[in-house]
């Protein structure tokens, strides 16, 4: 059969492209109404009420305050933030109030009566104003939380290295900017509550619904829609959102929808942590890495979501991916009265990773040595052992990354011939569509790489304390022959190809062709809970359940064909006639040789890590300092690619919200709001911003990835994209920048001040 | 106001109120939801249709403007049981991921095979270069483009 | 305002221009507020982030977008007339226009995207009168005339003196542009388009420079420009323009070419960009169209 690295349509593909697959705000219920949010104008303050315009009329209009809230709690990892605000307002855009109403002119006309009463507070804006404890806004000292990884002795081996550097490196906010806004569903029945939303991870709405309006299990159902994208935006926010349209449909006994519009979605929605980075280094002449000391800094925001969750994974990927025989890193994040930051896809490791490898380029310019050669130099490989000391002992295809990426990119031929020192050479028209008759315009060209890697599912003992399950049954096939399969999972599909992934897992291990099976709509009263959709797990991690349930149910149908006889069908339908359900639920079950001490960090942060090693080349206009990506060229350690071409389009996808990231993104925020919150000007890659792509997988098998070795390469490439463009830049221009974006305005300001 | 235009080819008149949106008139009382809103200030491309052959953004155009004229949606290339050449393509090719700019970008490149049977990638590209994506890199969406003029003239030729 | 709030807005289409300028007529003359809607890629956009007005004192918007009077593109004796409803659409795909005006098509290309190039019009281009406006940038280095129409007749503002101000106009209340209309530029006079935008496509400009000059013997005898995103309204470069009409071309320095430069534009920081680095980029434009012309003149 060889489901498994064969490049099938995507199964939702049909629904999508006909326009008939159904988003939330294509869903509605009879009687719906329309939702709405009162949100704060102010960074901080105290809230002293809610004034209702009374000229208006409220005929038909439901309105919900904190006093609706039967737990005013969003249950998170902690439970600091209100579902609304009741006392105190911590950030601009915290919802305040509900309203809903029958039609849209009414529920803006109801929103415009609502006026919140706020006496207004000295907000802490910086991460410097909160350390230095400007107001206290967060438990005893403003900070969320704090790691320590230490390995040898960093300031010790540093101290006696021929060669010491430090450099601090800035990376700032991003907007997931998914191009389906959040919305949900809700209303209650008999059997409880219910939601239809967009969102990434059923189980998490579901825990915060019963805790707010104390539930048990059996009266919540949360159902995914079609999800327009979630890049990790669509992770925990959504709860939020279930919240607020489950009160609302509570207090008016109605359905209600609601569907934010693109400026409340990039004001009031999570946004990928600002960061600041500092490294100090030992190396030889030679440039042998010895010994590195890291600094993390990181804004949360108002409150604590996943922000623990994240700096863990920033500090466990700071080292980059080299052999360091000395490690100390310190990460730390703190409170600031700023919209909430969040999941985004890389969770933490594209912000360190950007700086170690703006550090290496830093190395490599001390030495006069090839950033790349130099790279290589220090690869980690199978037997090194990583700073919390995991032993890596297998699928390290980090080298073969390198290799073919700088074979594939021309490499050593480009970074000899381009660059600040070289003629410059202008090329294309097309790529930058420059004027009719207009003269040569002055540009430079350069290349820069970056290599770097991911940690494949939940941090730590995520995995084990999570216990994810997967379910798949048998059933009678619709003539009544052919029985079918139907996998049941938590695990949505939000555009990366779940639901194609696992139904070549599925198929392959039951011996069954592909439209034998079905994945079933996540719903939390259907799907076992297999843990969110998050983490780069989904194919690795939940893959690997799913394909064991499959093996089992396969192995079972044998069982049978060989005691009955006739053809595994006739077995499945024997089975079938018997008086149970034929299921198989499996549970995750971590490798006994991956052992994680949360108290020390010492141990397997991660089962497996996938690799890669990113090459960008640009052309830099000299006179306007806009970039323009001429090739790029994403070499990844994959394991095992499941379907190839969704697997190139996940490394396409993620390399260009890096280049984004990098390139044209830029959040302002004054005051704690933002100014910026449309799709006018934050600003993200067209088709003709976006380069050429040459993806290349390289795979390295995980010996407990499904499918023959698939690791999870979910965030995998957001990673490398900004350093590697900024390495391409310092190439082609000489201009060096340690802080992200890397706008004209901002390469313009660093070439006129020299920094 | 009564408007009455063609849509997907057939002939409709509804009352609407003159500055209704086209893309509120197609999801609310036409029932066409594979038209999506994605900003409301014509940047994203998503509620991207063809009104008289030439790719507007629904967001920005309103009732009393389509009035006798032709308005072209993703339901009217094709169906999920028979699928345009294009819409096949997309599947084929890695072109929809999430798939909320989809049916806006299917729009676009319609409108480009079109006028132009084979364009090369810098005319693909410019074609959708008001469809925002922000799941594919764009170049699985290029090659299902070309992919699908490529068909289309190894049809014609053979 | 919410979209669905447009919905109340009262809505005409005039079926002449006569008709429509008798209606923009007497609601000035009652001093009813009335919007003229084209292809709405501003005035909509914009509603969607304006304070709602008031129900019970809605202006009247009239559809203007297929009035015959104001579309479609003549050429004739060297002159082109340009109607107002022109999409940049249109103007893109011009033939003639193409070949003899490609500072036009240029930009016309570079608006937004196929979408908003479908619905945007030079007119409303004009009228918004938007200091990023591309259109306007491109028109006054054509030296354009805007076309006024009312009851009362047509008049002709030099576009020049067409801004008052930001987002403002010599539009009167009851006067609807019908075209705009320019002199060819004779065959072989260089023009330029370089737009920087906040990226390659979809993009508002952060700077735009639109020039036009045309020499005769190595002697500049017409030379326009403009620029957007530099000033309150679009800038004209009086003092870039002299220099382009100097004797010697060659004589002509960077220095003096940057100090002009900085004269004729007043750039301010705002979301888009900084007035830094549009001073920055409007100089290193222009010297590069006067490299481009400098080396025309030396070949």
């Amino acid at each position: 059969m060889a489901l498994v690295g064969r490049s099938v349509p995507r199964a939702d593909g049909p629904a999508k492209v006909a326009g008939t697959a159904r988003y939330v705000d294509d869903l509605t219920r009879p009687g719906a109404l329309l939702g709405a949010t009162l949100r704060s104008p102010v960074a901080r303050g105290r809230l002293r009420g809610i004034r209702r315009d009374p000229a208006f009329d409220w005929a038909g209009v439901t309105v919900v305050t904190a006093e609706d809230v039967p737990v005013n709690v969003v249950a998170l990892i902690e439970e600091d933030q209100p579902v609304l605000a009741s006392d105190e307002v911590r950030h601009a855009y915290e919802p305040i109030a509900l309203v809903a109403a029958e039609d849209p002119v009414r529920l803006a006309r109801a929103l415009r009566a609502l006026t919140p009463e706020i006496e207004p507070l000295p907000p802490v804006l910086t991460v410097a104003d909160a350390l230095a404890r400007k107001a206290q806004i967060h438990g005893p000292d403003n900070v969320f939380a704090t790691y320590r990884i230490s390995k040898g002795d960093a300031a010790q081996a540093i101290a006696s290295s021929p060669v010491r550097l430090t450099g601090r490196y800035r990376t700032h906010h991003q907007e997931q900017l998914y191009i389906e806004p959040q919305g949900m569903l809700a209303f209650w029945d008999a059997n409880g509550a219910h939601l239809v939303g967009s969102l990434q991870c059923p189980f998490y709405v579901h825990k915060g619904v019963k805790r707010t309006f104390s539930l048990d299990d059996a009266h919540v159902d949360v159902t995914q829609a079609v999800t327009g994208g979630g890049f990790g935006g669509k992770e925990e926010y959504p709860t939020l959102l279930a919240l607020h349209a489950l009160l609302l449909a509570k207090k008016s006994g109605r359905p209600v929808k609601m569907i934010y519009n693109r400026q409340e979605d990039v004001e009031a929605t999570t946004k990928r942590h600002p960061c600041e980075v500092t490294i100090e280094s030992g190396c030889d002449r030679e440039g042998n890495l010895s010994a590195v000391s890291i600094k993390v800094l990181m804004d949360g925001g108002a409150y604590v979501t996943l922000t623990p969750v994240v700096l863990s994974r920033a500090a466990l990927h700071a080292a980059g991916a080299y052999r360091w025989e000395h490690v100390a890193i310190e990460a730390v994040a703190v409170a600031t009265n700023t919209p909430p930051n969040g999941a985004f896809r890389g969770f933490g490791a594209p912000q360190t990773i950007w700086a170690i490898e703006r550090h290496m380029d830093r190395i490599a310019r001390e030495l006069s040595a090839d950033p790349l050669e130099l790279r290589e130099k220090n690869l980690l490989r199978v037997g090194d052992t990583t700073p919390t000391g995991q032993f890596l002992k297998e699928s390290v295809g980090v080298q073969r990354c390198v290799e073919e990426a700088r074979k594939a990119s021309g490499w050593d031929k480009k970074r000899a011939s381009l660059g600040a020192a070289a003629p410059t050479r202008p090329v294309s028209a097309l790529l930058r569509r420059s004027a009719p008759g207009s003269s040569a315009p002055r540009k430079a060209r350069g290349i820069g790489a970056s290599v770097f890697l991911h940690g494949a599912g939940f941090t730590g003992s995520g995995e084990r304390r999570l216990k994810g399950r997967v379910a798949i049954d048998m059933l009678r096939g619709p003539s009544g022959k052919k029985p079918l399969f139907r996998i049941r999972t938590a695990s949505t599909e939000i555009g990366q190809g779940t639901e194609t992934v696992f139904r070549q897992i599925a198929a392959e291990a039951l011996w069954v062709s592909m439209d034998r099976v079905e994945f079933a709509t996540p719903s939390t009263s259907v799907v076992p809970d297999s843990g969110p959709t998050v983490a780069s797990r989904t194919v690795m991690i939940v893959g690997s359940i799913v394909e064991r349930a499959a093996r089992d149910l396969f192995a079972r149908t044998e069982n049978e064909r060989q005691k009955g006889g006739g053809s595994f069908d006739d077995a499945a339908l024997r089975l079938l006639a018997g008086k149970e359900p034929v299921v198989s639920e499996k549970t995750y079950e971590t490798p006994g040789d991956v052992v994680w001490d949360d108290e020390t960090y010492r141990g397997d942060a991660y089962p497996v890590f996938a690799w890669g090693c990113d090459i960008a080349e640009v052309e830099v206009d000299l006179d306007t300092f806009e970039t323009t990506v001429l090739g790029f060229w994403a070499v990844q350690d994959v394991g095992k690619a499941i379907n190839p071409l969704l697997c190139k389009g996940q490394i396409e996808g993620g390399t260009l919200q890096a280049i984004g990231w990098a390139l044209n993104e830029r959040l302002v925020v004054e005051e704690g709001r933002i100014l910026n919150a449309r799709m006018a000007n934050y600003i993200v890659p067209t088709s003709l911003d976006a380069p050429r792509f040459t993806t290349v997988l390289v795979e390295d098998p995980y010996s407990m990835g499904p499918g023959g070795g698939a690791k999870g390469i979910g965030e995998l490439p957001m990673d490398g994209g900004a350093p590697a463009i900024a390495a391409a830049i310092e190439h082609a221009t000489g201009i060096v920048r340690d802080d992200l974006p890397l706008l004209p305005e901002d390469l313009f300001a660093a070439r006129r001040t020299g920094t | 106001m009564r408007i009455a235009f063609v849509l997907n080819g057939k002939k409709r008149a509804l009352d609407a109120p003159p500055l209704a949106r086209l893309l509120d008139l197609l999801r609310g009382p036409l029932g066409l939801t594979g038209t999506k809103e994605g900003c409301g200030e014509g940047e994203c491309g998503s509620c991207t249709v063809l009104l008289d052959g030439v790719p507007v953004n629904a967001c920005l155009v309103v009732a009393g403007q389509c009035d006798g004229r032709t308005v072209l949606t993703v339901e009217g290339l094709g169906t999920k049981d028979g699928l345009s050449d294009l819409q096949d393509a997309f599947v084929k090719e890695g072109g929809a991921q999430c798939g909320i700019c989809t049916p806006g970008i299917l729009m676009a490149a319609h409108a480009l095979l079109t006028a132009n049977p084979q364009p090369g990638e810098g005319e693909i590209r410019e074609s959708i270069a008001g469809n925002v994506c922000r799941c594919t890199g764009y170049q699985r969406i290029v090659e299902s483009i070309r992919h699908a003029a490529k068909e289309r003239a190894s049809r014609e030729s053979g | 305002m919410n979209p669905a709030e447009l919905a109340l807005y009262p809505f005409e289409r005039p079926a002449t221009l006569a008709e429509l300028c008798r209606t923009l007529s007497a609601r000035a003359g009652r001093r009813e507020r009335t919007v003229l809607l084209a292809g709405g890629t501003d005035w909509i956009v914009e509603r969607g982030f304006a304070p709602p007005e008031n129900p019970d004192d809605l202006p009247l918007v009239l559809d203007i977008s297929r009035l015959p009077e104001l579309r479609g593109i003549q050429l004739a004796k060297e002159r082109a007339a340009i109607g107002a409803a022109a999409t940049f659409l249109e103007i893109r795909s011009h033939p003639v226009l193409l070949r003899r005006v490609p500072v036009l098509t240029a930009m016309a290309r570079e608006v937004g995207a196929v979408q908003i190039q479908a619905r945007g019009t030079l007119g409303g281009n004009l009228a918004t009168a938007s200091p990023a406006a591309d259109g306007a940038a491109a028109l006054m280095a054509l030296d354009a005339d805007v076309v006024l129409a009312s009851v009362h007749g047509e008049r002709r503002v030099p576009l020049t003196q067409f801004f008052t101000g930001y987002r403002a106009t010599r539009r009167a209340e009851d006067e609807v542009i019908v075209r705009v209309e320019f002199v060819l530029p004779r065959t072989g006079a260089h023009q330029a388009w370089r737009k920087v935008g906040t990226r390659a496509a979809q993009a508002i400009s952060k700077v735009a420079l639109a020039a036009v000059a045309e020499f005769e013997r190595g002697r500049g005898v017409r030379a326009g420009f403009g620029m957007a995103s530099v000033s309150p309204v679009t800038a004209s470069l009086p003092t870039v323009r002299a220099l382009a009409l100097a004797p010697s071309l060659a004589s002509v320095s960077d220095e003096e070419l940057d100090a002009a430069t900085r004269h004729d534009i007043a750039p301010i920081d705002d979301i888009r960009s900084t007035a830094a680095y549009r001073t920055h980029v409007a100089s290193a434009l222009v010297k590069a169209f006067f490299r481009e012309l400098r080396a025309a003149a030396g070949s």
